[in-house]
């Protein structure tokens, strides 16, 4: 018994030392990083550019890694995975952020300041966009670079158009313009007595809808959810009709479907070069996927609005783990990610725009080789980025996640038919509202500030009401930030 | 080496074999137990509390409870938890079925099982070939058809071990790779059930066309006809068992409220208000109930106020889903003329509120007929001693009276093992699929109390509130394994 008890315990005392072994940090010879992103073609040659790179600064090699195991593709807040991992002390040196990811990951402390080693390293966000600053940054301190940056705008197919004889959109269109020619392209499709194969466009994003009207999610200061204004009834109202009424774009589930179609990959992309969508509302990074489709005669317009023009601007971040052991590695990453080699590259390859603005001025981002049927739709991204594009919104005072998830939820309700469009948006706002109560009645570190914002609300209400402009230093709404700036309600002093 | 010596080295010896499976069972079982009791009266939040921020915890009593009473998402998500459970009797049924068909299989074995193969393979393809002739609907109609008459028939004449494999298959498949299989097949424009459907709702659709009024009146009045002998048989079930002191007053009110609630349900979807339905119901209820109450009772009175209650509660299970049906076929007939006029569509299955939880209900009924419950069967079905059969052919009895008097009494114990499983999994379950097919939606249509506490806990990363709702699922599944053991195995004992 005892002989067969030791040769267990040896057998597992060897395979866990074999386990130990087979670890990369074992047997490789520089620095292990592990970088929390999708593994596709781009990344890994992103990884053979930074070894390249590397290799020429005369800097030490380090042996990155992608570990996509934690990633949940099409989670719509971000992947779980990644913050419990994170705050487990097991995230990875570096990781991929969204805009409302960042804010989360940074609540949590699973992100690194970087404001110092920033501006001594060459990648602070003087490097970037200034419209897109606001998403590395929270109370002043930089927490991550971007990899690509870029807008969502509409892109159509010309050869589609021109087969059912429509128009071209024009460069800034309304809803009314909108609704008018997908209307004429949804009847012209699905003949009377047919199911509907065709829609117009695969889906529209509330928070522009909203901003073409001057309205956020937030008030300026963050401290109140604005959903149940009766400009976010009108942007329903509108949703329901070019979904249910009109059915001029899928339902949320049928996009779901859709995107599980038999290759497993988006099938909307199929589905625009067909001509079954007239048209697609994505970042320029479709352009990849399109390219596969064959010669697609592509033009992109900006999204649609009932009056702000505005498109919704937002990095891919690069942000650097509170816990990494390779501190010094990681922030060469980012240095990289500022390198002309690597902005050439985004450039080339048309996965968004390059995170370093100039480089979007590039031939090799407006004329790339062999896709000249890119070559339009490229600069009307540019363009839209620099002069429209603005930052997501978020609120310190409630998750990002959440607030996503409720507005979905109440959107899908409303558009099921459970509750009215005014309903939806009293319901969306009172839920939100009683998280962020929640939130700093539970979150000490939150109230001071929750009081201040409130205070310097109250004395915004109290201008605009009076008629006075109000100092830009108030606002930490991107988007109504530049919403004053447009409108002048602006104190002159604080207009840049 | 001295007694005392030689126990304690046996002592060790043992230990030492245990320790490992101990020491796993108290780092990854019963610490996280005890730590998630303790996180639920804490304000324990990922974000706040972790390996970065150590912010301190404090002690909220009964706050995360309190807070979960006033949550609707709460009582949402357990709603839909409930309403997926109604899957349940039928997958049990559908689990007897598939072992009373494989015993019977068992016993006659023949040797065409390499022709059956070969036929069901000259079928898929001829299936495949009418795909790809462009004869998409009919195609798939005849592809779907074909397998499954030629599943059936050889399931029927041939050994049974292929068949029970293939029958056992779900429960030996990923989850997620099946449900990521059903999410395509429920596809509205590409999925298989929707092109089969489409032919059939597109000739429904001319019928209702050409014979409004076979619908408007027909239809409703069947299944008032079938809903009435499902009622009749109940209430005479009902008065005989109480007059026979089978049942007391508790399985008296439980078969009362299985016929009211789908009244209520049916006079609600009429547009009747909800005080009327309710009270229109529980008149009727209590009608039943007075007027059984003041039968004679021969036998003198049963032995308690909740004898009889695990049975009614199992035909309960059974007659509602069924009850409910009919009375959406009387709700629904009267409508179909107008939706005929834009065309029947087939049902977007995930995509709408009505039908996103009934989908997901088939997709476990498909993996639950298969499952452990058929093996159970099947092993139960074994047990019953053949001289019990012997004996009821002797009395001339038929294969009915051989089923109700004999198969289904001896299998009551397995009935009631898998009936307290699948309410213990049901309860605790929904998360995968609806995480795989549906993230929960439309509109939290399928959201489960499994997925909000997945959701609390590690989107929002309230842990202390997440650990709050998985004890109320605990008190919840304990309480009804309580009342299960307690009733059932009462009736089992009868």
């Amino acid at each position: 018994m005892k002989r067969i008890f030791l040769i267990f315990l040896g057998g597992l005392t060897l395979a866990a030392g074999l386990l130990y072994w087979t670890l990369p940090e074992q047997r490789s010879g520089a620095p292990v990083l592990y970088w929390a992103t999708q593994n596709d073609a781009n990344k890994r040659e992103t990884v053979a550019l930074f070894q390249g790179w590397l290799a020429r600064q005369g800097l030490p090699p380090v042996d990155l890694r992608i570990d996509n195991a934690g990633l949940e593709a099409g989670s719509p807040g971000g992947s779980p995975k990644v913050l419990v991992q994170g705050v487990a002390g097991m995230g990875g040196d570096l990781i991929d952020v969204s805009t409302y990811q960042l804010e989360m990951y940074q609540d949590a402390g699973m992100l690194m300041d970087l404001t110092d080693d920033a501006h001594r390293g060459g990648f602070s966000t003087d490097m970037i966009y200034p419209a897109l600053r606001g998403d590395l940054v929270l109370d002043g301190r930089q927490y991550g670079f971007p990899r690509q940056s870029g807008v969502d705008m509409c892109w159509y197919n010309r050869a589609t158009f021109e087969r059912y004889r429509l128009p071209d959109p024009s460069p800034h269109w309304t809803w009314d313009e909108f609704e008018e020619l997908g209307r004429r392209f949804v009847a012209a499709t699905n003949p009377p007595g047919t199911r509907q194969r065709s829609y117009f466009i695969d889906r529209v994003w509330p928070p522009v809808l909203r901003r073409g009207l001057g309205l956020s999610t937030y008030n300026e200061t963050g401290t109140r959810c604005t959903l149940d204004d009766p400009r976010a009834i009108e942007v329903l109202k509108r949703i329901y009709r070019w979904t249910i009424d009109e059915r001029l774009m899928p339902t949320q589930q049928e996009q779901q479907a859709l995107a599980s179609d038999a290759t497993g990959q988006n099938s909307a992309f199929a589905l625009f070069a067909t001509g079954r969508f007239a048209m697609l509302y994505e970042g320029l990074w479709a352009s990849m996927e399109l390219r596969r489709l064959g010669d697609l005669r592509l033009g992109a317009v900006e999204p649609f609005t009932a009056g702000f023009r505005n498109a919704l601007a937002g990095n891919g971040t690069v942000a650097i783990y509170a816990g990494t052991r390779h501190r010094a590695q990681a922030e060469q990453f980012l240095q990289f990610l500022t390198s002309k080699p690597y902005n050439l590259f985004v450039a080339r390859i048309g996965d968004s725009l390059p995170p370093v603005p100039a480089y979007a001025r590039s031939e090799a981002y407006f004329h790339p080789a062999g896709q000249r049927n890119e070559w339009e739709a490229r600069k009307v991204f540019s363009d839209a980025t620099r002069e429209i594009g603005i930052g997501g919104t978020t609120s310190p005072f409630v998750l990002p996640i959440l607030a996503f998830r409720i507005d979905n939820e109440n959107i899908e309700a409303m558009l099921t038919g459970l509750i009215s469009p005014e309903e939806a948006a009293r319901t969306t706002a009172r839920r939100i509202n009683d998280e962020i109560a929640r939130r700093v009645r539970q979150d000490p570190k939150l109230q001071p500030l929750y009081a201040e914002r409130k205070k310097i609300q109250e004395q915004i209400d109290a201008r605009r009401a009076a008629g006075r402009p109000v100092p830009a230093a108030w606002i930490s709404d991107p988007f109504l930030l530049a919403y004053y700036r447009a409108q002048g309600w602006l104190e002159k002093e604080a207009a840049p | 080496m001295k007694p005392r010596e030689r126990t304690l080295r046996r002592w060790f010896t043992g230990m030492a074999f245990l320790l490992p499976n101990l020491l796993g069972f108290c780092a990854f079982t019963l610490v996280p137990l005890a730590l998630s009791f303790a996180m639920a009266f804490t304000d324990w939040d990922i974000m706040r509390h972790n390996q970065f921020r150590h912010e301190p915890l404090h002690f909220t009593g009964l706050e995360n409870f309190i807070r979960l009473l006033g949550d609707p998402q709460f009582w949402r998500d357990l709603g839909n938890t409930f309403y997926l459970m109604l899957g349940l009797p039928f997958a049990m049924a559908g689990s007897l079925g598939a072992a009373l068909l494989l015993t019977r299989v068992s016993r006659r074995r023949t040797a065409v099982l390499p022709a059956l193969a070969a036929t069901t393979l000259v079928l898929i393809a001829s299936g495949l070939g009418l795909l790809w002739g462009g004869m998409a609907e009919s195609g798939v109609w005849f592809l779907f058809g074909m397998l499954a008459a030629s599943v059936l028939l050889a399931g029927v004449l041939t050994g049974g071990t292929v068949y029970r494999t293939l029958f056992y298959l779900p429960s030996f498949t990923s989850g997620v790779a099946t449900y990521v299989l059903w999410k395509k097949l429920y596809n509205p424009h590409s999925g298989p059930i929707n092109f089969g459907l489409a032919p059939v709702l597109d000739r429904l659709t001319s019928l209702v066309r050409t014979s409004p009024d076979a619908f408007t009146y027909g239809l409703p009045v069947i299944c008032a006809g079938l809903a009435a002998a499902v009622v009749g048989w109940q209430v005479r079930r009902l008065r005989s068992r109480w007059s026979g002191s089978e049942s007391g007053l508790a399985a008296m009110v439980t078969g009362a409220l299985t016929l009211g609630i789908p009244l209520g349900l049916l006079l609600s979807w009429q547009g009747f208000s909800m005080i009327v339905a309710v009270g229109v119901a529980a008149s009727g209820a209590a009608v039943l109930i007075v007027t059984t109450l003041r039968r004679p009772r021969p036998w003198g009175r049963a032995r308690s106020a909740d004898a009889g209650l695990g049975t009614e509660f199992a035909l309960a299970m059974l007659s509602l889903p069924l009850l409910l049906v009919l009375a959406a076929g009387i709700h629904v007939g009267p409508a179909l003329p107008a939706l005929a006029v834009s065309g029947i569509e087939p049902p977007d299955w995930l995509g709408s509120y009505a039908w996103a939880k009934p989908a997901l209900m088939m997709v476990s009924l498909w993996a639950a007929i298969g499952s452990n419950n058929m093996i159970l069967y099947l092993a139960g079905l074994g047990s019953i001693s053949p001289e019990l059969y012997e004996a009821a052919d002797m009395d001339g009895a038929s294969a009915g009276q051989r089923f109700w008097h004999i198969t289904w009494p001896q299998l009551a114990p397995v009935t009631f093992f898998i009936g307290v499983m699948g309410i213990i999994n049901g309860m605790q379950g929904g998360f995968e699929v609806a995480r795989t097919m549906t993230a929960g939606g439309p509109a939290g249509a399928t959201t489960t109390l499994s997925y909000y506490i997945f959701s609390e806990g590690f989107e929002t990363g309230r842990l202390g509130y997440a650990s709050a709702i998985a004890w109320v699922l605990f008190a919840l599944v304990f309480a009804f394994s309580l009342l299960n053991f307690r009733f059932g195995n009462r009736d089992l004992s009868d």
